[in-house]
């Protein structure tokens, strides 16, 4: 490599070294565990918030409006560093003294803030989905004597979930590629082990390049598995479309 | 309460440091960052968005596979990169430039499908029009095109440079001293106001996302474009892979069962 005149010589060993092939695993697996637990509970508290939104009471309308409203227009980062640094400071003093000598509630701050961000998010994106169904859809539900809840649950979200997959799709990924923010406050996932790695051996190219080819890869893949489920759960809509009449 | 007061009180600090003596900090370097990784970014969105819908696959391909590696790694990766491979290759740069080139890159890609879609959404009879009328396809794709769909991508780039402006707070994490940082500095020097610190910090980055955001909802509104009721998730939504695949894994995911 003359021509680039680096200066780095490489040491493809380093991230199968010993004490730091154990940070990459422990990494990885928080890395997924993060990524798993906050697409989950998200994709629940995103529901019902969307479901709150649609409803014709205010006393549900309005505190969802704000709640959505607030956390779009704050980036994840800043969830992250209020549930690490500032969340335990409110709750009363056992309960923050216990918090603070916890050693994985960077974890757990990590998951709560993520949540909170990609909650929004996600009841908008199904928000969307619900208003964008078809109004003979709509119709079907009133017309078969269900309540509303029943019409919600049996009719309108399947459908609607269904048009929406490939939007949440790219959410959820948009998601696991935030979890590495998490390294802001410690939590030692994938991101964390890269740049302890760098500042131990000042050998970080190594390791970020495998991380960097781990998130590319993950990211394809749940991509491929969105493309795949869309295929596979695909309605004709042509045919509810055309009752509308 | 009072507390609150008494940070706002401090408004200069979280909105400009001390600019005219110290270098520019806080929310104005956040809004600094965000215009220039947009603007660079634009110039090579456009390069990449069109070669991506070029018909020559030597140019398709590549542009592709630039948008769709840039857009499934993290941010704090691509700045990781930034920062620590730039030295390597003997770049001496200031820590703002490598923040203001690793924000641009992810810019690039994601603007380049704002571009793509932006250009598919004009009329095919456009292009057919101007290229019957003796004009080439580059002075079409300039002169014709391209404003058009400037036209409609324009609610699209309000929202991007949204989500854009939320995205600088990353940087903080090299040691670029934003409104994140500044406002983590005023928490750690008065540990008893972290809450109030915290509190001026998410008001400022909630001001100017909120005002564009709202910006944007007005612009759509009035361009007629992607309102809810004329929503379809087949033609606004983004392709997951742009990647050209093989044949057989093509063949895979399109099977229905």
């Amino acid at each position: 490599m003359k021509f680039l005149n680096l200066r780095y010589d490489f040491d493809w060993g380093i991230p199968f070294r010993e004490p730091f092939l154990g940070w990459l695993v422990t990494g990885v697996k928080l890395t997924l565990l993060i990524a798993v637990v906050t697409a989950v509970l998200s994709l629940v508290i995103g529901t019902v918030l969307a479901i709150m939104r649609v409803s014709r009471f205010k006393i549900l309308n309005i505190p969802a409006k704000i709640y959505v409203e607030t956390v779009r227009n704050i980036p994840g980062l800043f969830w992250l560093l209020f549930f690490y640094f500032v969340f335990p400071q409110l709750l009363p003093s056992p309960l923050t003294d216990a918090l603070n000598g916890y050693v994985y509630y960077s974890v757990i701050a990590g998951i709560l803030g993520l949540t909170v961000d990609n909650s929004a998010y996600v009841s908008d994106i199904v928000r969307t989905g619900i208003l964008g169904m078809p109004r003979g859809y709509m119709e079907v539900a009133v017309s078969t004597g269900l309540n509303r809840l029943q019409q919600l649950r049996y009719i309108i979200l399947p459908g609607a979930f269904r048009t929406i997959l490939p939007p949440l799709g790219t959410r959820m990924i948009h998601n696991f590629k935030n979890s590495s923010l998490c390294m802001a406050i410690a939590a030692p996932e994938l991101t964390w082990a890269t740049q302890q790695i760098e500042s131990i051996t000042f050998r970080g190219l190594e390791v970020t390049f495998l991380a960097t080819v781990f998130y590319i890869g993950l990211s394809l893949a749940m991509a491929a598995i969105v493309i795949r489920l869309e295929k596979k759960w695909k309605i004709n809509m042509t045919s509810i479309t055309s009752m509308r009449t | 309460m009072e507390f609150f007061f008494e940070q706002l009180a401090n408004w200069k600090y979280y909105l400009i440091g001390g600019y005219p003596e110290a270098p520019l900090t806080g929310l104005s370097l956040n809004i600094v960052l965000a215009l220039l990784s947009i603007s660079i970014g634009l110039f090579f969105a456009v390069i990449l968005g069109l070669g991506r819908i070029s018909c020559r696959r030597y140019i398709r391909y590549p542009c592709s596979a630039c948008i769709d590696i840039v857009r499934s790694t993290p941010l704090l990766m691509i700045i990781f990169w930034f920062y620590f491979f730039l030295p390597v290759i003997g770049a001496k740069l200031h820590l703002f430039w490598s923040a203001v080139i690793a924000l641009s890159v992810y810019a690039a890609a994601y603007q380049a499908e704002i571009v793509r879609a932006g250009v598919l959404a004009v009329p095919m009879g456009q292009m057919e029009a101007s290229l019957s009328s003796g004009m080439s396809r580059f002075q079409a794709m300039a002169f014709i095109i391209l404003p058009q769909a400037f036209k409609m991508m324009l609610p699209s780039f309000v929202s991007f440079f949204n989500s854009m402006f939320k995205s600088t707070s990353t940087v903080y994490i090299i040691g670029i001293v934003e409104l994140t940082r500044t406002g983590i500095i005023i928490s750690q020097l008065k540990p008893n106001r972290i809450f109030a610190a915290y509190a001026c910090m998410a008001l400022g980055f909630w001001i100017v996302c909120y005002s564009l955001s709202f910006a944007a909802q007005k612009l759509e509104r009035k361009l007629g474009i992607l309102d809810y009721e004329s929503y379809k998730p087949e033609i606004c939504r983004d392709d997951l892979i742009l990647i050209p695949l093989p044949k057989a894994v093509k063949k895979y995911l399109t099977t229905q069962k």
